[in-house]
């Protein structure tokens, strides 16, 4: 008696939410049909000219001192004339700029600016210097790939510095090829559009812009959701820090129990 | 054993054993002496060396377990067999319906337990065995006497008769052409490994293996999944690994290189190799020249290329020449052009031999 009952409620509740469903989208296409279009398409750019307005105020505030007042850079930094949207998302959401200090390598740190304020001053370098920019700018959208090409692609291309657990590893001269596991899936696809300081760079006629999603889909696989089956990671560098813990706890622990065998004879 | 000549262990016996006996664990030296005390047959040896020792039982008396010891005895040797059965049922429960959750972020006990129940498993017949050796099984002491290496006297004479008259049957004098064949036969199987020995003189190494790759002259640039690779493909400051399109060409270990691009201003080759450029882009052998690794670590910035193993750095921008590290010769370079329809395919081979120096290279 009691199951039937929920069942039926069940059934109650689903079939609600379908008629709630087929309102929506018969309102949805009747705007799409009778609703006026012009606006929006009048609202895009109003919006990206806004963005870009709101860009270029935090753009003199902030970056121009070493950038140049019209990006065309100076004595503290490179120009910014076709780096394009994608270098300053890549530069400024993993905290890279603002730069710090003049080091060997801009290190990354806390961010400083918020993402909508990141998309903005894009938007404004986008609009005066041009450049790669990033097909879209949601994070699942960007990691929304085939994750077996990705890992394909990655031990290719990216596997050689980044190592193929995206640990990082050292270039020439206190270089050194960062870690993904903090890169979102944003950094990850600008990083490969931008090619930034070392890192060279990927064009869209040599990895597909599908490619990008596959690789950054990969990244965030290999350093958000794979697991250790070994129980722990050990920092994934391979065989230097796991044959480090086989060396010091397996010989120490033979030794010992060679000693207690001793001791017992 | 021979009867003329005494054995070691009757000559050892006849030494003095005085110092044997001076110090140290009394009871190594005493495992000996009992040893010889139990087999010695000879009464001519002199026994006033052994006396005043005083033999400890090495292993002590077999005890007679008493009828409850030994059924304690047996249930543990059991318990611990079960035990190991126990960890095998438990390892094949594991893997068969552990590995369906093997995608969970949960399962991070799945290896772990395979280890667990295999080291039980393993662990319990060990441990069974060895504790029914030592509770159940009867304690004794066995020597086994090692006879003497040499055959007898006899033996020997024995066969030295029959080498002797085979030889005398075989008749070698009347039968020259038996010999003669033989002589040849012997002869020609000696000469069987002299062509192996011209494998390893400088004849092999010219023109053929070592000094040769996979690209020859026309043979298109791809890529890993077997793309040929076009220009335009790159941007400035892009690499991609390239392979020639011959059969099993991402496999051949010394053809692998690295295409890079780089703006026609920075790239600074001389003579002969600016010409096997195009527009920009350069290719070099990703094989390391000093211990064969691959250098694919690529700065676009400073064009330097990088090898992980050992920090050889090779400056792409100058003909990838040695300016760090242990390699002695920069990158062999390959010189490319394009063909009509735009894709990018090689000039001949490497300019020099690829890999780690050899002998020979010349």
């Amino acid at each position: 008696m009691n199951s039937t009952a929920t069942v039926r409620k069940r059934r109650k509740q689903l079939s609600s939410y379908a008629v709630v469903l087929l309102a929506l989208s018969l309102v949805g296409t009747l705007y799409t049909a009778f609703g006026a279009p012009e606006g929006q398409a009048q609202d895009a750019p109003a919006n990206q000219s806004m963005a870009v307005k709101e860009g270029r105020e935090l753009y003199l505030t902030g970056c121009s001192t070493c950038h140049g007042l019209n990006l065309e850079g100076g004595s503290g930094g490179p120009s910014l004339i076709g780096v394009g949207a994608s270098s300053v998302v890549f530069q400024m959401e993993s905290g890279r700029m603002p730069l710090a200090a003049g080091t060997q390598q801009a290190p990354r740190k806390p961010v400083k600016y918020e993402i909508s304020e990141i998309d903005q001053i894009a938007a404004y370098i986008q609009a005066n210097g041009g450049g790669p920019e990033l097909p879209s700018a949601d994070n699942a959208d960007l990691a929304d790939g085939d994750l077996q090409l990705g890992g394909a692609l990655f031990r290719t291309n990216c596997a050689s510095c980044h190592n193929f657990a995206g640990s990082g590893g050292a270039l020439t001269y206190g270089k050194y090829a960062p870690e993904l596991k903090s890169a979102s899936a944003r950094v990850i696809y600008a990083a490969m559009q931008s090619g930034p300081e070392s890192m060279p760079r990927y064009g869209d006629n040599q990895l597909t812009p599908e490619e990008k999603r596959a690789i950054t889909r990969y990244v965030r696989y290999l350093t958000q959701e794979a697991d250790n089956p070994g129980g722990a990671g050990l920092g994934r560098y391979g065989p230097i820090s796991e044959g480090l813990v086989a060396w010091v706890v397996g010989i120490t622990a033979l030794v010992g129990l060679t000693l207690w065998i001793g001791a017992r004879a | 054993m021979s009867d003329n000549e005494p054995s070691i262990r009757e000559r050892l016996a006849s030494r003095p054993t005085d110092e044997a006996n001076s110090g140290g664990d009394s009871r190594v030296s005493d495992v000996s002496a009992s040893d010889f005390q139990q087999t010695h047959t000879d009464p001519s040896a002199p026994q006033e060396h052994l006396t005043g020792l005083q033999f400890a039982e090495p292993l002590g008396p077999p005890r007679e377990l008493t009828p409850a010891e030994s059924k304690s005895a047996e249930r543990k040797v059991s318990a611990l067999f079960l035990l190991s059965v126990v960890g095998v049922v438990g390892f094949v429960l594991v893997y068969a319906f552990g590995e369906e959750t093997y995608d969970q972020p949960n399962n991070w006990l799945y290896t772990p337990l395979l280890g667990v129940f295999m080291a039980l498993a393993l662990f319990g017949v060990g441990a069974g065995a060895v504790l029914w050796a030592k509770l159940l099984m009867p304690h004794e002491e066995a020597v086994q006497e090692r006879h003497d290496l040499a055959s007898s006297a006899e033996e020997r004479a024995a066969t030295a008769t029959a080498l002797k008259e085979g030889l005398a049957q075989a008749n070698l004098g009347r039968r020259p052409m038996l010999l003669g064949s033989l002589a040849l036969g012997g002869g020609a199987l000696a000469l069987l490994p002299v062509p192996f020995l011209f494998g390893l003189g400088r004849f092999q190494n010219k023109e053929i293996k070592l000094g040769t790759t996979g690209w020859r002259e026309g043979v298109r640039l791809i890529r890993q999944n077997g793309t040929p690779v076009r220009l335009g493909d790159l941007d400035v400051g892009a690499v991609e690994s390239v392979f020639p399109d011959v059969d099993h060409g991402t496999k051949l270990a010394d053809s692998p290189a690295l295409l890079i691009r780089m703006s026609p201003e920075e790239l600074r080759l001389e003579g002969e190799a600016a010409e096997w450029t195009y527009e920009g882009h350069v290719v070099y052998s990703s094989v390391c020249t000093h211990l064969g690794c691959p250098v694919k670590l690529y700065e676009q910035q400073t064009h330097n290329l990088f090898c992980p193993c050992h920090q050889s750095t090779f400056d792409a921008a100058h003909g990838a020449k040695v300016i760090f590290g242990p390699a002695a010769r920069p990158l062999p370079q390959l010189a490319i052009s394009v063909d009509e329809d735009g894709y990018f395919v090689a000039q001949g081979d490497f300019s020099e031999p690829t890999g780690p120096s050899y002998w020979e290279r010349g």
